[in-house]
């Protein structure tokens, strides 16, 4: 079995974080208070502590997956090492999931923390970890296919222009749709909670860890859809995206 | 052996009025030689060069790297190159150490090996003692030097390297020439591109000019010099109207109060500098260079 392209985005991954990371660690506590700030609202103002927590959970992956798919492959065009790459025996899919990967895992000790500050105040049983985990794979997943949708489309795009487009979306669907706030405050447009990945993955923890009741058959088309946004934006990006240009 | 190989490689960029950057280039790099392509700015090297390294299609034409199709074998061509792009920029978090680590991992060798080369190739480009030192602190040729040691350490049988000295002074630039020259030594072949004439003539095995997207002189320095009727050059300086009196045809280039006047042969330019210093000024006789000849071939003087 060939576990090159496996191999390759790991290195990738690494490369993408592990320098970062020893000379810029205090980036780890900012992309964790990104996410954290509405905490400090629902906090002041009396809102469901709870609910902001999951909501913290889906920001940090949902944030660094559109980030990194934008931001990070638009740096790499502009630096030019995603074509010294390109000139490597590296697949494109592992370049692209060694960058998406990267920051999850300078991710991972601002998930740590709200996982654990959840589940001390009771909004998170153990019994729904796993869950917790697979939605959070599968929304990251799929905003990291929206973010490549928009590096592919947008490709002649300046840096600037990308990076906002980046911040706008990224802010777009994490508070629009109803991630850090019950489903119940959208009343008859409850509906658009199921249009998002976030506020899907969302919905999906607080089913599980039992903030949010939810028919089994609407858990069924949540997973579907989160697993539909991911699969079409993968589709959408393979037909447009060329790793060597025409 | 041939090491790159094009025949007739052409390249139109679509749009709403397509430009023909390379109009049906023949070329071929032999195995452990350092081949340059010198053009002005447009003139088709970084089209040629991202084609040849598998980044750009072709149009029309064929090329191959160790008789490996670019265009349909382009995996196994990877396997065989390293390549530096034009204006290639640093991460500011990495460091040389970083380059030379990473990027020869993504090639498949093993971590000792990539250990043993980053060590060879950071000390080959004299960034050993900054091996640690993130790359926003280095200077501009310390950052394109931690480039180069990362194709370097990356042991690909075939460099390519855009314009590497582009931007850099002199001192780092002659750096980074003999860095190259030593590959050369060790049986790298490198193709470079370059729009710098004292480059190109200093460190090339063979050159070929590019203008236009077409190759208009290729062969070693001394075959492309050879194209041009003059041999001398002499450099006058002094009174304008002085000058005008030295002045034979039109093989005189202006300059202010300097003009470079060319000569078909030795006698003729020694002839003309005594002349000039009678008359008080100073005169400067010597062979043609590189840089003449390729102004007049892409400035479309006659040669």
């Amino acid at each position: 079995m060939n576990l090159k392209p496996v191999k390759d985005t790991l290195i990738i991954a690494a490369l993408k974080s592990i320098p970062d990371l020893k000379r810029n660690p205090l980036m780890l506590i900012v992309i964790g208070l990104i996410s954290a700030i509405p905490l400090f609202f629902l906090l002041i103002f009396g809102g469901q502590i709870s609910y902001g927590l999951v909501g913290a959970l889906v920001s940090t992956v949902s944030f660094i997956g559109i980030a990194a798919a934008i931001q990070d492959i638009t740096y790499d065009r502009y630096v030019k090492i995603r074509e010294m790459i390109i000139a490597m025996p590296v697949h494109p899919v592992s370049y692209a999931v060694g960058v998406a990967l990267a920051p999850l895992i300078l991710s991972i000790p601002s998930l740590a923390f709200f996982m654990i500050i959840a589940m001390w105040i009771g909004a998170l049983p153990p019994s729904s970890v796993g869950w917790l985990f697979a939605s959070l794979i599968l929304c990251w997943a799929a905003l990291s296919g929206i973010g490549f949708i928009v590096s592919t489309y947008l490709r002649k795009a300046s840096v600037y222009t990308l990076n906002n487009i980046s911040n706008i979306l990224g802010l777009g669907l994490i508070f629009m749709p109803p991630v850090y706030y019950p489903e119940e405050f959208l009343g008859e447009l409850g509906w658009i909670a199921m249009i998002f990945p976030t506020s899907n993955a969302a919905g999906l923890i607080r089913a599980y860890s039992g903030l949010l009741e939810l028919p089994p058959e609407m858990i069924a088309l949540r997973w579907a859809l989160l697993f539909a946004t991911t699969v079409i934006s993968i589709i959408v990006v393979s037909l447009k995206s060329k790793w060597r240009e025409a | 052996m041939e090491a790159i190989n094009s025949v007739e490689l052409v390249k139109i960029y679509d749009g709403k009025k397509p430009i023909e950057a390379l109009g049906g280039v023949s070329l071929s790099v032999n195995k452990g030689e350092l081949f340059t392509l010198l053009g002005p700015n447009g003139a088709g090297k970084t089209t040629f060069l991202r084609i040849i390294s598998t980044q750009l299609l072709p149009t029309k034409g064929e090329a191959y790297v160790f008789g490996y199709d670019v265009t349909r074998e382009e995996k196994k061509v990877r396997k065989h190159i390293a390549v530096v792009p034009q204006d290639v920029q640093t991460y500011g978090n990495y460091t040389p150490w970083d380059y030379c680590y990473y990027f020869p991992l993504l090639r498949g060798a093993t971590k000792e090996q990539v250990k043993e080369r980053a060590e060879s190739a950071l000390k080959a480009v004299e960034l050993w003692d900054l091996r640690n030192r993130p790359c926003v602190s280095l200077s501009g040729g310390e950052r394109r030097r931690a480039i180069i040691a990362s194709v370097l350490a990356s042991d690909a049988d075939v460099l390519m390297l855009d314009e590497p000295t582009s931007g850099l002074d002199a001192v780092a630039r002659r750096k980074v020439w003999a860095i190259l020259r030593e590959l050369v030594e060790q049986g790298k072949t490198i193709l470079l591109t370059t729009h710098i004439m004292e480059e190109a003539e200093m460190i090339s095995d063979r050159l070929a000019i590019i203008n236009k997207g077409r190759v208009i002189a290729q062969g070693k320095v001394e075959d492309i010099k050879s194209l041009a009727k003059e041999k001398y050059r002499v450099v006058v300086e002094g009174n304008s109207q002085d000058i005008k009196l030295l002045q034979n045809d039109n093989r005189v280039v202006k300059f202010g109060g300097k003009q470079i006047i060319y000569l078909y042969d030795a006698n003729e330019a020694v002839e003309l500098v005594k002349s000039a210093l009678k008359m008080g000024l100073k005169a400067e006789a010597a062979p043609i260079t590189l840089e003449d000849v390729f102004v007049k071939l892409v400035g479309g003087e006659e040669a």
